[in-house]
């Protein structure tokens, strides 16, 4: 019979060790976020740079005219479209850089992630408009696709591209350390008995690299949804995220209430969706676990 | 043996001139003056902001640093609200919609005419003014707000803005975010069809029309996107300040379009605005030097390459421009000065509003 683990106890001296970096938190991160949470509940006074006194509820229920939902659901469907396709493009590239013998091409993997992760995203973003926008040589690529190079969905699809070179390199290089911490013996055993590759990725490398791959996917849609740069320079003023909303509040007509309103929504939406998608986590993973 | 100290380090190190090098000191003593910031402009305006003030700098000993504007002009209220009276600002360049809300915040410093001479020759229509009638900006700029084109990627002549509703335009138009120039956009288009600022509803149904027909291809909010856009002939008829068409220009063939016979250009002033500060040597500092920018020959040099009207009346307007401004007979019927003071009040409303009913349309067109 086996003795019942015993709660962990904090002990006066560990408290101690965790009181600064608990302060910083609060301070850094916390209280920022508690005063943003009271400001939309301020009132905004017409003409005055930020909030009057007193309360309302007002900055939320304006939020919960039908367009708003429209700017929502954009911000996260291109979200998670991004998310997805950074997920199928990096974890190949990750499983190729941790599995490879060839060191050269290692390198080359690495080089290209981590050179991207240095390059300005200002200068990736205006090679993307320039490439790619209503003007640019490949526009003609829209057309093709029946999505005309001067259309909001093309706008839209510009946006996503920006994310995508945004995030990519952040997924494949987490994706690294994910199939590295796989041991490549439980491969091996399963090919040693017959099963074709195919068959090895699918049922072994990819059940065992399932917390890596939404730990990851978690990261590339919270790195989505508060990007604010890419959907501003690719966008053209027509694809807008919540944050250019949150944006224009704060900045243009100094409007905090409603500003700090939106922020407050984006993240309860985004704790939902952390949460939701832990839960897949953990679920998916005691799915996966040798039994 | 003596230790070395700092002192020691400096003395050897600037007489051998190694001070500078190290960072450590000037070789040189410091020239007296006044260190500034002053908020700027991007594109033409802070490439002749800095050649103004470089001889500037050199003649007071005064220094200058710059922060430019993040997006519309208005943005640096916002960002001087939260920080007040903690600002480093000296000088804040903006036009008169941004510098009503400045003076009702009560962040601005009255300037007189002793103090800043140059002050004397610009008509005092130009000022903005606080309730006491105290001057309270240096205006710099007569500037205005216009539609215009590219007559190289239009085909016909473009005779009233209705006909920006033709199929020819289908995504061709950008047009400024409602906040930006403080909703002008939406007073030109509620002009086309009777209205004004205080009748705003026909201007809605109007560009209703034109969101739903897809006629809008970019929407900007500062100089530096527009001129990207009207460049890039990704979009080839706006509505913007005369500023920034001028860049446009100086590239491209433009038709500016301030004597419609329907509809109206806007004029307006733009300018330097005084930054309270504690330090009264900065806050003379900073008058000195926007006086610099008033003077005659100042005033010439820094409007010439912007395209904007120089507010003194001794300096020279580019010839360039004279066909953009009016002559005062032509004031009358082409020109409107907007009703800032209200349109301020409004901007909230409107910027909701265009998230509410326009900017769908746009999205789904």
């Amino acid at each position: 019979m086996t003795r019942p683990l015993a709660k962990p106890r904090i002990s006066l001296f560990h408290a101690a060790l965790l009181a600064p970096g608990v302060l910083i938190v609060l301070v850094l991160f916390v209280a920022p976020i508690a005063l943003m949470a009271l400001e939309s509940f301020r009132p905004f006074v017409t003409g005055k740079v930020g909030s009057g006194s007193g309360w309302t509820l007002r900055n939320y229920a304006e939020l919960m005219e039908p367009a708003y939902a429209f700017y929502f659901w954009e911000t996260f469907r291109i979200g998670f479209i991004v998310s997805a396709t950074a997920l199928l493009l990096g974890a190949p590239l990750a499983f190729l850089a941790a599995r490879t013998r060839r060191h050269r091409l290692r390198v080359a993997i690495f080089g290209l992630l981590i050179g991207l992760l240095f390059m300005s995203l200002i200068a990736r973003l205006y090679a993307i408009q320039m490439t790619w926008g209503s003007n640019g040589p490949l526009a003609f690529f829209g057309t093709l696709i029946g999505v005309p190079a001067r259309s909001a969905p093309y706008a839209a699809i510009q946006v996503a591209l920006g994310l995508l070179h945004f995030v990519l390199p952040m997924v494949a290089l987490m994706l690294v350390g994910t199939f590295q911490n796989i041991n490549p013996r439980l491969e091996e055993a399963a090919a040693s008995l017959g099963a074709p590759r195919w068959r090895v990725a699918l049922t072994v490398t990819l059940p065992l690299a399932v917390p890596g791959l939404l730990s990851a996917t978690m990261i590339a849609l919270a790195m989505c949804i508060s990007s604010f740069v890419v959907p501003l320079i690719l966008g053209r003023g027509i694809v807008l995220f919540a944050t250019n909303l949150m944006y224009v509040r704060f900045s243009d007509v100094a409007n905090y209430p409603s500003g700090a309103a939106i922020g407050i929504i984006m993240l309860g939406l985004a704790a939902l969706i952390v949460y939701a998608m832990m839960r897949l986590t953990r679920a998916l993973a005691g799915a996966g676990a040798p039994s | 043996m003596r230790a070395l100290t700092r002192r020691d380090l400096l003395k050897v190190s600037a007489a051998s001139g190694l001070a500078p090098a190290l960072g450590l000191g000037s070789a040189v003593p410091a020239q007296a003056g006044e260190q500034l910031l002053v908020v700027m402009w991007g594109a033409a305006w802070i490439d002749v902001s800095r050649k103004i003030v470089d001889a500037y700098v050199a003649k007071t000993g005064d220094k200058v640093a710059w922060e430019l504007h993040a997006g519309g002009a208005m943005a640096i209220v916002a960002k001087i609200k939260p920080a007040w009276p903690r600002v480093g600002y000296n000088l804040v360049s903006g036009w008169d919609p941004v510098f009503r809300a400045m003076i009702k915040e009560d962040w601005v410093v009255p300037v007189t005419l002793d103090e800043m001479p140059a002050l004397r020759d610009i008509p005092p229509v130009f000022f903005q003014k606080d309730d006491k009638g105290q001057l309270m900006t240096v205006p710099l700029s007569t500037s205005g707000a216009f539609w215009g084109y590219r007559t190289d990627l239009v085909d016909k002549p473009i005779e009233s803005i209705e006909q920006l509703l033709e199929p020819r335009f289908k995504g061709k138009l950008c047009v400024p975010f409602p906040v930006n120039l403080t909703g002008l956009l939406m007073l030109t288009l509620a002009m086309q069809r009777g209205g004004n600022e205080h009748n705003i509803e026909p201007g809605w149904q109007f560009l209703k029309e034109l969101a739903a027909r897809g006629q809008i291809g970019r929407v900007i909010n500062n100089n530096s996107e527009f001129i990207d856009a009207m460049s890039a002939g990704e979009t080839s008829v706006a509505f913007f300040n005369i500023g920034a068409w001028t860049q446009v220009r100086k590239q491209f063939p433009v038709k500016i379009l301030n004597k419609l016979k329907d509809n109206k250009g806007f004029l307006f002033n733009e300018g330097f605005a005084v930054i309270k500060q504690d330090d009264p040597n900065k806050v003379a500092a900073a008058k000195r030097l926007a006086n610099h920018f008033a003077t005659p020959e100042i005033n010439s040099q820094y409007n010439w390459p912007l395209g904007e009207g120089p507010t003194n009346p001794k300096s020279k307007a580019n010839p360039d421009i004279a066909d953009v401004f009016y002559a005062p007979d032509e004031l009358p019927q082409y020109a409107y000065i907007a009703d800032f003071d209200y349109m301020s009040t409004q901007v909230d409303a409107w910027a909701k509003r265009w998230e509410q009913e326009i900017a769908p349309l746009i999205r789904r067109s």
